[in-house]
């Protein structure tokens, strides 16, 4: 009998430890905690899903981890950039914004959202909530609302903890800017009110802005959701519990340690794809929740994750966590698509998705993975800093794609079409590349295109440029440091930079300056390319004979934009000799002669394609002999085109 | 017989007669070829100078010949020095010539598959202009149908987008926006028959007075559109599956294969003006074997004008019927009269 107890007993151990187990945040090797966590949230939330709200109340200890005593606390209230007279629909109106299509015919009053914070009560100091008011740090929008500030009565000493009790109503816009609903689909992303950082010696903690994101410190999540029983539910973290309350809804529990930010999703629709990604610290699910509709990219999703994760893991560092969940956003809900929470993003696709294209879903779930390094881990600071994040994520992008895919066909293959994923950053970043420098805070860009072109587009492209000086796999090993490094922390630019310069092992400041501080464009010419015949006076020289006539080979190389870069140029003879010669581009230009029984055939400078920031091309290289044949190519599609539109047209005479 | 049953039995073949009119005369479909042809070129001509101009001396153009790399043609849209899409009203304005063109000379292609036989040069532009500024008037007429067409299509993509949001299938946005474009497709179809009869009525019967004749030509068209309906939309399926068999072929082509590739994209720019003329042709050739039952409003060719009786002279037994023969009819082809 005391046998029994025993066996009994044990078995209720293990059933508890493997109950644990499954519960665990973490990968089966990693034990927590990984970073120093500053907040610890507990929400409960309830979702009325007829009037897309989210009625809350929210927990947060705030360990007062600075050094300072804090007599004052900002938070984030992100829902409320969705008013007409926000500085982000403000911003959006004015420059542009790629998350929303809202504005050309006017604010549609289906994009209000908000958060209503209805109590603030700070444990043994009473309600505040008379205290609350709103900030406007960046732009002093009186009718911003996304930062709201509660004055203490006494502040919270160094190493002390505080206790906020927040009772707050989510209302969700229609789907806009990563957040909202559709039909029954809802992506619940910044919906909670979220405190600032205190970073650098006081607190961090940005109006919501069109052309950025966040910053956060992290924490632990405990979350509970209740909502009708029928939805199916994907979170931040891993599920810990889901209870019928016996009266048509469920209440669903999540946990997540060291993440910075909790977004969930829901949809009675959903349906839900499983597979595991062996990593090197053990097996991590991935778990897609999808649609009917979308079963054709169903395998494109779990494959592409397969990959994305396999090469970060080999190339960067481990993913930590016990899973990740891939939100495949409904049809009509595309500014949902392509987002990052910390183990959890949303990707996007469409039922007709040739597979020829690797933009969707392939490129967006690969890009979407990526910010689990550079914005969940490595937290940098979005709002100043995006392209610490959006940039070194479309530099790995290229990297992961490529390597996945195809140099040349990581983007597209299909109809005899290609394009590889180095050449899309490169197409972004070309078109503004003199507008602003990586270091300026994004959401002080000159335009959405500027944005986007600079903080994703130039940085992937300044990173494929700069294999060309350090190689491609000090480079690996330089990023591969820096996540080792600042994961789990919030790092500048400078530690990016300074981390580089170390693992390259030489001072790479003459490229920082024009590349990350600067607005220097690069754009390198050959001016001239041809060969004369030595003996051009004598009117009596015989006729010219390959390889016994002597010639003089002149080249130009040209300096023309303001960016002084290293760079070589191959020239190619007659008689099959190809010389390379390599110039400092420090003077504007630079001449080359040759005397030589052979003319010149080409010059081509960058003959290796490595100097991704050139932003012509075209001027890169001079060959002698007429090179007819894209041109041809060219004019044929471009006149078959012109004959079937004039036949087409006919059609009405 | 039946009326019914025998036009049913003239209906027959209509569609070989079409074609067999269009190979009989083919220089017609040889001569709008070249005009297409070298209307087109002349409007892609500013565009490959401006490329001759960056490629022709460049390395840059090499991914663009041993496939087609996109990055690199994006990069010919982008650099100003290139700015490939700047000369594009160049091929703008070559396909409104080349619909003036076709509408000058649709009176002169009626013409001569009406009379089936060559046409001199004169004759053909004579008939051209003869009837061009009644087929202006037609062309302008028919705006007012395209443009109810394009306002239901506008109706389609909206009801589409309208019942897609709202349904949890992706696709079902899109079948309704299919089936939509499909029936205003067709609709469009019939519109073209319609027109096409009333220029064909015009020229058969030579109607001055347009919009008369549409609307007798609407009615004929209707009381013949199980017929003539089924003509054109075979012919337009040839045109439809032409088209699609040779992009999946170009599609397949190496991309180095540039002479084939020029073979092949010409072949189909035939193949759409062929199909064109053909339902023309068909057209044509319907009109003639019922035109007996379509009197005309301005010239009545159809019935022969009274011939006043001579006592036939005893020498000339034959003369009465010679003298029938003269009465010229509508008609000038091979093909039997209108019974």
């Amino acid at each position: 009998m005391q046998a029994g107890k025993l066996v009994l007993a044990f078995a209720a151990v293990v059933v508890v430890a493997a109950a644990m187990q499954g519960q665990s945040p973490f990968a089966p090797k990693v034990t927590g905690p990984l970073s120093q966590r500053v907040v610890a949230y507990q929400i409960d939330a309830r979702y009325l899903p007829e009037k897309h709200v989210v009625e809350a109340t929210e927990t947060l200890i705030y360990h007062n981890l600075t050094g300072k005593p804090l007599d004052h606390f900002p938070f984030h209230l992100y829902l409320n950039a969705f008013q007409p007279n926000s500085t982000w629909v403000r911003e959006a109106h004015r420059d542009g914004n790629f998350r929303t299509s809202t504005f050309h015919r006017g604010w549609d009053t289906r994009r209000n959202g908000s958060n209503d914070v209805i109590s603030l009560e700070v444990v043994g100091m009473g309600d505040l909530t008379k205290q609350i008011r709103f900030l406007s740090p960046d732009d002093g929008n009186p009718d911003d609302k996304t930062v709201m500030e509660v004055a203490l009565p006494r502040p919270v000493e160094p190493g002390q903890d505080i206790t906020f009790k927040i009772k707050f109503r989510a209302t969700f816009p229609e789907v806009v800017a990563r957040t909202g609903y559709r039909r029954t689909f809802l992506l619940a992303g910044q919906w909670f009110p979220k405190v600032g950082v205190f970073w650098n010696g006081s607190w961090n903690c940005h109006q919501f802005h069109a052309m950025t994101e966040f910053f956060a410190d992290f924490g632990t999540y405990d979350v509970k959701i209740t909502l009708p029983k029928d939805y199916i539910i994907g979170a931040t973290g891993v599920q810990t519990s889901d209870a019928d309350n016996g009266n048509g809804t469920k209440t669903v529990a999540f946990h997540a340690e060291d993440v910075h930010d909790f977004a969930w999703s829901a949809d009675p629709n959903f349906k839900v794809l499983e597979s595991q990604f062996n990593g090197s610290v053990g097996d991590v699910k991935i778990r897609l929740l999808s649609y009917d509709s979308h079963r054709s990219s169903w395998q494109r999703y779990l494959d592409v994750m397969q990959g994305t994760m396999q090469r970060f893991d080999e190339w960067y560092g481990p993913y930590p966590y016990a899973q990740i969940t891939v939100v495949d956003p409904p049809h009509g809900a595309m500014e949902a698509g392509g987002m990052e929470y910390p183990t959890f993003i949303t990707g996007d696709t469409t039922w007709w998705a040739p597979k020829g294209q690797k933009l969707f879903p392939e490129t967006v779930t690969e890009h979407e993975f990526g910010h689990q390094y550079w914005y969940g881990m490595v937290a940098t600071n979005e709002f100043e800093s995006a392209w610490l994040d959006e940039g070194i994520n479309s530099y790995t992008e290229a990297k992961v794609m490529d390597s996945l895919f195809g140099k040349n066909t990581s983007v597209l293959n299909w109809m005899g079409a290609q394009m590889g994923n180095s050449a899309l950053q490169r197409m972004s970043y070309i078109g503004v590349a003199e507008t602003d420098p990586l270091s300026r805070p994004s959401y002080q860009d000159m335009s959405i295109g500027s944005y986007s072109g600079i903080t994703y587009g130039k940085t992937a492209t300044m990173l494929l440029t700069l294999e060309a000086v350090v190689g491609q796999e000090t480079l690996q090993k330089a990023l591969h440091a820096y996540f080792m490094k600042f994961r789990f922390s919030h790092p500048t630019q400078e530690d990016l930079l300074r981390t580089v310069n170390e693992v390259a092992g030489q001072d790479l400041g003459w490229y920082w300056q024009q590349a990350v501080y600067g607005t220097q464009v690069l754009d390198y010419n050959v001016r001239r390319a041809d060969s004369a015949r030595v003996d051009w006076a004598n009117k009596e020289a015989p006729d010219e004979k390959k390889g016994e006539t002597l010639y003089q080979t002149t080249i130009l190389l040209q300096r023309l934009g303001d960016f002084v870069f290293p760079v070589v140029a191959e020239i190619k003879f007659d008689n099959g000799e190809t010389i390379r010669e390599k110039w400092d581009g420090q003077d504007r230009w630079k001449r080359y002669v040759y005397l030589k029984k052979a003319s010149v055939l080409s010059v081509e400078i960058d003959p290796d394609h490595q100097v991704k920031m050139d932003r012509n091309y075209l001027n890169n290289s001079i060959a002698t002999e007429p090179q007819r044949g894209a041109t041809q190519k060219i004019a044929t599609y471009w006149l078959i085109c012109t004959q079937f539109f004039a036949q087409m047209l006919s059609w009405l005479a | 017989m039946t009326l019914e049953t025998t036009m049913a039995d003239d209906n027959k073949g209509l569609v070989a007669a079409g074609a067999s009119l269009v190979w009989r005369r083919q220089r017609i479909l040889w001569w709008v070829f070249a005009v297409n042809f070298i209307l087109s070129a002349l409007g892609t001509a500013p565009t490959r100078n401006q490329l001759q101009e960056v490629l022709g001396h460049s390395l840059a153009g090499q991914p663009l010949t041993k496939g087609f790399d996109l990055g690199m043609f994006f990069e010919l849209v982008r650099v100003p020095e290139s700015n490939l899409f700047a000369s594009h009203g160049a091929s703008l304005h070559a396909g409104i010539l080349f619909f003036l063109f076709m509408l000058f000379v649709t009176g002169g292609i009626l013409t001569v598959y009406r009379e089936d036989r060559k046409l001199q040069t004169g004759e053909f532009f004579g008939a051209s202009g003869a009837f061009f500024w009644r087929f202006v008037r037609l062309a302008l007429f028919s705006l007012i149908p395209f443009v109810f067409l394009g306002l239901a299509f506008w109706g389609v993509n909206r009801l589409s987008g309208y019942i897609g949001d709202r349904s949890v299938s992706a696709q079902a946005g899109f079948y309704i926006f299919l089936a939509g474009a499909l029936l205003i497709t067709l609709l469009a179809l019939f519109v073209r028959l319609w027109f096409d009869i009333a220029q064909v009525r015009a020229v058969v019967q030579d109607e001055h007075k347009m919009w008369p004749n549409l609307w007798k030509a609407l009615g004929i068209s209707w009381r013949n559109v199980a017929a003539l309906f089924r003509v054109y939309l075979c012919i337009s399926g040839v045109a439809w599956v032409t088209l699609a068999v040779g992009l999946f072929i170009w599609a397949k082509l190496p991309p180095t294969a540039a002479p084939v590739t020029f073979v092949l994209l010409e072949f189909i720019i035939v193949m759409q003006l062929l199909t064109r003329l053909w339902q023309r042709a068909s057209s044509v050739t319907w009109y003639k074997r019922h035109a007996a039952m379509f009197p005309s409003d301005s010239v009545d060719c159809t019935t022969p004008a009274p011939v006043e009786l001579v006592e036939p002279l005893p020498d000339s037994a034959e003369r009465g019927s010679t003298q029938e023969a003269e009465v010229e009819p509508p008609w000038n082809g091979s093909d039997a009269p209108p019974q």
